[in-house]
């Protein structure tokens, strides 16, 4: 993972930092594509963490062990629209 | 207001009266008058001995607080009354308003007014039965906390906008996790969550609701924690009024929501989580937003990133064109032609680039800058600059070597001409004599008189002379 992205709500942020800055700044050609350049990075960076998440449900029990939660309480379910995703 | 008490007491079911007058003039000596008084005070000793201390429940009625500060009421049941007084100083202890119909424990002495002859229930301390009690303790605990800080608006931690793992403490019983997990997926399918199990209810519950959450907040990655239970009745939820609860979400290393019960159940635990929420479902819906949104969000900002740099390019290629069109731009316009048919090239596949994609835009506008930079009018100034200047080197240097060769040439000649000096004979022992202003050299002994001063010109030095005798030359020794 970029090293230079601290987490999602900071490369949230300074995508949109960046977007205000190109839009009501006159930067110079350069200036603007490296920030162009960083948004890509940015927006990249967040549609991947939005998918990094494990789908999964676990217990944690009373010895501080994580197990897979009992099948009944519906965490495999599917939930509409997204079958066949896994 | 009309009182029972206000009436006489009842005359109890007559008891067959044998007879009356007999009996009393049957032991004459017996017999033993007592005053009202003396009676009334043998009545005070029984009761107030007997009911010195005494815990009695009762409904409340005829409540009225007199402008003395006391209140008096009735405690009744079915079928039994007693009036009460409750004093000012034990008054303003009470935690809650007394009134008509609410059913109280209290406790107090039972006390005889004499000049009325009635009894009542002198009371030190009133609570209301069942929740009531424990609505004290609540209210209680809540003030004690609230003086502590522990509900204060600076200590409300934000929710992390995207949480990596959601810890949740609550049964696995009950729906409330159901619930939880169903708004999960519905709204971020990959969501991670993490169960830790807890009693809600019962005997001890707090203790392990409280265990449940030091532990869950120690979990790696969990950096959100849900705490709750459904509905129930007001004692089914107490444990979330318990202080060490309280004191375990204070505690908690990552931001905590509670969600217990129904919108209107209040607990201790609401006021100290980061966050209330009325319910389990609804906390599910506050952890996260739609992922939906979230992508949608990120879209936005993406378009707009794009059409920044659109706008940008548009400009770039119309002043492009305001370049090919324009006259005297000497060496440029075939060249400029060429490009910007090219560019007028790229700009197309630019346009289409910009609907395959981000990865094959950025590639795109990468090149476009390229030839921008061959075309840009000042980057050509920049090269032409740049030519200026390597050969402002070039004539620099050139000016040196000249210089130094000069030198050179000048320093041989001198050595040259120094070799051929009359003033190298001088170097050999030979001497230059000059007349006394050393305007003119003295060739000829015949030019100067005896007396005369004159200037010799030694190879180091000077002399002044004079001149003592003169000795012309022979004809012979002049050639």
């Amino acid at each position: 993972m970029d090293t230079s992205i601290k987490d999602f709500e900071a490369a949230i942020a300074e995508l949109e930092s960046i977007v205000k800055k190109l839009e009501d700044g006159d930067l110079s050609l350069e200036t603007s594509l490296q920030l162009y350049e960083r948004g890509v990075h940015l927006s990249r960076f967040c549609h991947a963490r939005l998918e990094d998440a494990e789908r999964r449900v676990e217990v944690l029990n009373e010895r501080g062990e994580l197990t897979a939660a009992p099948a009944d309480l519906g965490a495999d379910d599917e939930a509409p629209g997204e079958r066949g995703r896994r | 207001m009309s009182s029972l008490f206000d009436l006489p007491f009842e005359e109890p079911e007559p008891e067959p009266v044998h007879a009356g007058a007999p009996l009393a003039a049957e032991s004459p000596l017996a017999r033993r008058v007592l005053t009202i008084a003396q009676l009334t005070a043998k009545i005070r000793v029984l009761l107030e001995g007997q009911f010195a201390d005494t815990w009695v429940e009762g409904e409340i009625s005829n409540c009225r607080l007199w402008n003395t500060g006391h209140l008096y009421f009735t405690l009744k049941d079915t079928g039994a009354q007693i009036k009460a007084v409750m004093f000012r100083s034990a008054l303003r202890y009470l935690k809650f308003k007394p009134q008509d119909g609410l059913r109280v424990v209290a406790r107090g002495r039972v006390s005889l007014y004499d000049p009325k002859g009635e009894y009542q229930l002198v009371c030190e301390y009133l609570e209301p039965e069942g929740l009531g009690a424990r609505q004290l303790a609540f209210e209680q605990l809540k003030a004690r906390l609230a003086r502590e800080g522990l509900f204060a608006p600076e200590r409300k931690r934000a929710l992390p906008v995207l949480p990596r793992k959601i810890g949740v403490v609550t049964s696995l019983d009950g729906a409330a996790i159901r619930d939880i997990i169903k708004v999960l997926r519905r709204r971020y399918a990959n969501a991670h969550i993490i169960i830790r199990p807890t009693r809600v209810q019962g005997d001890s519950a707090e203790l392990d609701i409280a265990r449940a959450i030091t532990a869950i907040g120690r979990v790696r990655g969990v950096d959100v924690v849900i705490v709750g239970r459904g509905g129930g009745s007001a004692e089914d939820l107490w444990s979330f009024n318990e202080e060490v609860v309280a004191r375990a979400l204070a505690g908690c290393p990552v931001p905590t929501i509670s969600a217990v019960g129904h919108e209107s159940d209040v607990t201790i635990a609401d006021f100290v989580a980061d966050l209330r929420a009325p319910t389990p479902s609804a906390a599910a819906e506050l952890v996260v937003a739609r992922k939906d949104d979230f992508v949608a969000g990120i879209d936005r900002l993406s378009r707009r990133l794009d059409a920044v740099l659109d706008a940008r390019l548009h400009r770039l290629e119309s002043r492009l064109r305001g370049l090919e069109a324009r006259p005297g731009l000497g060496g440029f316009p075939a060249r400029l032609a060429g490009h910007g048919r090219r560019t007028a090239d790229r700009s197309h596949e630019l346009r289409r680039a910009l609907n395959a994609g981000l990865a094959a835009r950025e590639r795109r506008y990468r090149t476009l800058q390229l030839k921008l930079e061959g075309l840009d009018v000042r980057r050509q100034f920049q090269r032409v600059r740049t030519r200026l200047v390597s050969s402002d080197a070039s004539l620099r240097s050139a000016i040196v070597d000249h210089r130094h060769r000069a030198q050179q040439r000048f320093l041989g000649a001198a050595a040259r001409l120094e070799s051929l000096s009359p003033l190298a004979v001088l170097g050999r022992g030979y001497a230059v004599c000059w007349n006394a202003d050393r305007t003119a050299i003295v060739r000829s002994a015949a030019s100067v008189n005896a007396g005369e001063r004159v200037q010799v010109t030694l190879r180091e030095g000077e002399l002044t002379c004079d001149v003592v005798t003169r000795t012309p030359a022979r004809p012979a020794n002049e050639a």
